[in-house]
């Protein structure tokens, strides 16, 4: 029992963690409908940046997070307004072609600027555990998983509550009543991006100092997004959640009990599963907006 | 017409979509607190004629005054922004918002709490079913109530000038009728109105003169009594 209650912990830690890696993702197909192969990428991005501001430059832990969402966000913006915009309209396969063109040169970039090695982003929390009952866990990822809940829900009310979160919703429901309603879209279509953008370098960085970040491991990242995305729904923001849980607590039991060797197969076996059992995924309906 | 300098004005308007031209050199002129009635078979540029107006159709050659300033060719948000608000053809509300989120981004250039809470209390009394629906989702709400609430959502900008694509379409003759009357309603408080509309008594009901419009241009223009006469006219341009 007091195995499965670790493993337990374990998996919603890492769960959490899943979750706001796909967040960005979900959103961004949620509302724009663009599936973006360069979110990985993006989160590498984060990575590379919060340890070259940690760990290069020595600045404190949340300036440097605050500067990679920032810098995120900025970059989400450029590649909405000179990139995706050109293709919007178009259909699909422009934009899946131009993501993953986007990704390979983001992946080689990073390559040439800092090579293979994995780099860690400093933390300032303490790899202390802390014993919860009969659950051991670190400081430092029961700090990250408050950050990463805090994270979620700060988007969750910018989307559901402010004003430019019902333009957003209202701009990729119907554009031209937006526009007559004095919305300006490009500029909405450009932030959306640009906080898709801006979470998946928050979780690059985040993870980055409890795992490491290393300029080759986007395609991965944007693997395990699009299990999370399919496990929960394409496009709903409590299926990120829900699917990111889900992955983490069945990698977490499948490496306590059964084997360690294919952790990593286990969401491709549950994605299998969902697709043949309910394709639009647990919270997803077929015309799922986030 | 009266001498009174207009409030709108098209001199010579063109518009395409694309290389496919649909507007000729459409001069419109509408007086303040006017209610002006656009009539055409389908296709005459009826709703071409309202896109170039609020922005979302830049014309290509003319020229679109505003209360004495050239708007043509401007972002719809800066022509929202002056005082035009258009209400499109099949409504358009968002779907999957609220009635009061779609009235509320009615607003969205108003950054006055309380305005904007003035101005939904005005449309919510104008249009007591919305109330009643205010945390629904839009697309629930009938066809009428959808007018309405496209119609509130419009009068949450607090326009000068409403440019209404075919209120009516769809809608029962009852509703019909409500609808034209929250439009004389609307003129009764000195807004300016362009109504576009397929049934030509109900809009000569409510509008004092009417452009006919046919493939693109302005055929004939008089007022509402004059063109109910003039069946010939009616029967030559309207039968599509
Ligand atoms: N989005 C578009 N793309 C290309 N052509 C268009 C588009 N919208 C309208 N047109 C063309 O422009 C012309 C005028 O269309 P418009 O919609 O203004 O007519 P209308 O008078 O409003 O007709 P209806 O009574 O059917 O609404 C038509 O020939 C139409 O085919
Ligand atoms: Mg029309």
């Amino acid at each position: 029992m007091d195995l499965f209650l670790q493993l337990l912990a374990n998996g919603l830690v890492i769960g959490t963690f899943y979750a706001l890696s796909a967040l960005g993702l979900t959103l961004v197909f949620g509302l724009m409908r663009i599936v973006n192969f360069a979110h990985g990428e993006l989160y590498v991005i984060g990575g590379l940046l919060g340890w070259s501001l940690t760990d290069q430059l020595g600045l404190n832990f949340f300036l440097a997070l605050a500067i990679v969402v920032f810098a995120l966000a900025v970059i989400g913006y450029l590649i909405d307004r000179f990139m995706m915009s050109r293709v919007r309209g178009q259909g699909e396969e422009p934009t899946i072609l131009l993501t993953i063109g986007l990704s390979i040169f983001i992946t080689n970039t990073a390559l040439l600027i800092v090579g293979t090695a994995p780099l860690k982003v400093v933390s300032p929390f303490a790899n202390k555990p802390l014993f919860l009952g009969p659950v051991v866990l670190t400081q430092s990822r029961l700090m990250l998983v408050v950050i990463c809940i805090a994270i979620i829900l700060g988007a969750h009310l910018l989307i559901q509550k402010t004003s430019i979160g019902r333009a957003m919703r209202a701009t990729f429901q119907d554009a031209m009543a937006a526009q007559l309603a004095g919305i300006r879209t490009a500029h909405i279509y450009g932030f959306t991006f640009a906080l898709g953008a801006a979470l998946a370098g928050a979780a690059g960085m985040l993870l980055g100092s409890i795992y490491v970040a290393q300029a080759t491991i986007g395609g991965l990242v944007s693997l395990k997004a699009f299990v999370v995305v399919i496990l929960g729904g394409m496009g709903s923001f409590a299926g990120a959640i829900a699917g990111g849980l889900i992955l983490g607590v069945a990698e977490a039991l499948w490496g306590g009990y059964v084997a360690t060797g294919y952790v990593d197969a286990i969401g491709f076996a549950l994605v299998i599963v969902m697709l043949l059992l309910r394709p639009y995924g647990l919270f997803g309906k077929h015309n799922e907006r986030a | 017409m009266s001498d009174t300098s207009p409030i709108l004005e098209l001199r010579n308007v063109d518009a395409a979509y694309g290389k496919v031209k649909s507007l000729h050199g459409i001069s419109i002129r509408v007086a303040p607190g006017e209610v002006v009635a656009l009539i055409g078979a389908n296709g005459a540029g009826k709703s071409t004629t309202l896109r170039a107006i609020s922005g979302l159709l830049a014309p290509t050659a003319g020229d679109i005054q505003f209360e004495g300033r050239s708007i043509a060719g401007r972002r719809p948000d800066l022509i929202v922004r002056g005082g035009i608000a258009h209400c499109p053809e099949e409504r358009h509300v968002w779907p999957d918002l609220t009635v009061q989120e779609n009235l509320h981004l009615g607003a969205y250039l108003c950054r006055d709490k309380g305005e904007v809470a003035k101005r939904e209390e005005m449309v919510l009394q104008r249009f007591p079913r919305l109330r009643e629906r205010a945390k629904q989702a839009a697309g629930t709400l009938s066809g009428g109530e959808q007018q309405m609430l496209a119609i509130g959502r419009a009068l949450m900008s607090a326009p000068k000038l409403l440019l209404l694509d075919e209120p009516s379409l769809g809608l029962s003759p009852v509703i019909t009728m409500e609808v034209l009357s929250v439009i004389r309603d609307l003129r009764d408080q000195g807004i300016t109105i362009v109504l576009v509309e397929q049934n030509v008594h109900n809009a000569l009901s409510v509008a004092s003169r009417a452009y006919v419009l046919s493939t693109g241009r302005v055929v004939a223009e008089d007022s509402g009594a004059a063109l109910l006469n003039n069946a010939e006219v009616l029967r030559a341009y309207l039968s599509g």
